[in-house]
């Protein structure tokens, strides 16, 4: 269960940068191009997202560790439960997501007009869903600490592709852009570019 | 008769080519990037999203009359988690390799906004026939979709299709490795929908003139 500051610093710089969730693993695009307008709006985006991304990662974890495996093994065979378990992670997300939005509204109303639209949607955030299957999958991840730093790391890589891109695009709109690329094309095209500059980081970590 | 048979074309033709979902709507895009570095893997998560596209909807087209509409997302993601389950299952059993490839896409099928939305637009308003047309023109829609990327990506990035070389001698992959990398699944996107819009302009201003 022990973990050396320098594994759990490994976990998150290979989750933020080296396999950024975004730029490398293609999860969470939708948000990725749709609210990446104004850094602002983005910046805010990625703070709702590593929230719930944090605290789904724990709790899928906790699923699958405390109540699938155990109730699993004492049915005879640890694994029996596990169809159940895509249904049981996007329940949790979706009700994590709405109780992370009644507690925030009740107990920190101007993080909640931060937050604004952006809770209900990250339901459908395919990068939350993304990171708690990449847990579940991976057998370096099987102690909750190791979890918890991968999910975080992973909304924080999250949060740094989006505000950048909103950076690029605040500028974008001052420049003459071919008619037929405009919009999501250019968008694309600009993500390719970043996705490149973040292949620089391969090799830090392992 | 007849004109309800049309609309169910059209409905199919719709998802097909007008609306596809991909190049037009940007719906599904994670996919859409993650697993097109090759046809196969292309074809195959396809086909995935068709069947469950296909069974959500005639799940949700035959409870339309049940579901209250409050509970309504709830419901669609919970029929589209459970089709999801099947599909998974069946790619392990019989397609192992493929399955491990696509890794966690297969899973998040289940937040593909795509299939949501296909559920929210048509399947709870609409009868069984028409939903189905639907479905199974944004199926494959959303398959040609991928194809076209799997075909530029696999060619130009290894040299081969479905596996098979096909490239002349001359051609060197490795200088285009970039293609079945990361970056390669954006630019070529980004390109594939330049591409689109310019024809779809194209089109307007000659009906226009």
């Amino acid at each position: 269960m022990t973990l050396g500051i320098g594994a759990m610093l490994g976990i998150f710089l290979s989750v933020a940068l080296v396999n950024n969730l975004v730029l490398a693993g293609f999860l969470g695009i939708c948000p990725f191009l749709g609210v990446s307008r104004k850094i602002d709006m983005a910046f805010g985006m990625g703070c709702a997202v590593t929230f719930v991304m944090t605290i789904s990662g724990i709790v899928t974890w906790l699923i699958v560790h405390v109540v699938l495996v155990p109730i699993g093994t004492a049915l005879g065979d640890p694994e029996a439960l596990f169809f159940l378990k895509y249904v049981a992670f996007i329940m949790v997300i979706a009700s994590m997501v709405q109780l992370v939005e009644m507690y925030v509204r009740k107990f920190f109303p101007p993080l909640y007009t931060a937050f604004g639209v952006f809770l209900p949607l990250i339901t459908t955030n395919c990068a939350i869903l993304g990171a708690c299957l990449l847990i579940d999958m991976k057998p370096e991840y099987q102690n909750l600490l190791s979890a918890t730093i991968f999910a975080f790391g992973g909304g924080i890589g999250f949060m740094l592709a989006i505000t950048l891109m909103a950076g690029v695009r605040e500028h974008i709109r001052f420049s003459d852009v071919p008619e037929c690329l405009r919009g999501p094309a250019i968008t694309l095209l600009v993500a390719g570019i970043l996705a490149l500059a973040f292949m620089g980081f391969a090799g830090i970590g392992k | 008769m007849a004109d309800i048979q049309t609309s169910n074309l059209q409905q199919f033709r719709e998802g097909l080519l007008d609306n596809n979902p991909v190049l037009v709507q940007l719906l599904g895009m994670c996919p859409t990037l993650a697993v097109t570095n090759t046809l196969e893997n292309a074809l195959v998560m396809g086909a995935a999203a068709t069947f469950v596209v296909v069974m959500s909807n005639l799940v949700t087209s035959l409870l339309r009359h049940q579901i209250k509409p409050h509970v309504r997302i709830l419901i669609f993601t919970l029929t589209i988690a459970t089709f999801v389950t099947i599909a998974d299952m069946f790619l392990k059993a019989r397609m192992f390799e493929v399955s491990r490839k696509l890794g966690p896409f297969v899973p998040l099928i289940i937040v593909n906004c795509m299939i949501i939305c296909r559920a929210e637009v048509v399947a709870i308003k609409n009868g069984l026939w028409r939903s189905l047309a639907d479905a199974f023109g944004i199926g494959l829609g959303f398959t040609m979709a991928l194809s076209i990327l799997g075909v530029v990506r696999e060619v130009l990035g290894s040299g081969t299709l479905l596996n098979y070389p096909v490239t002349p001698a001359s051609f060197e992959p490795h200088l285009w490795i970039i293609m079945v990398l990361p970056p390669g699944a954006f630019l070529t996107l980004g390109i594939v929908i330049g591409i689109v819009n310019y024809l779809r302009q194209r089109d307007r201003k000659g009906g226009a003139a």
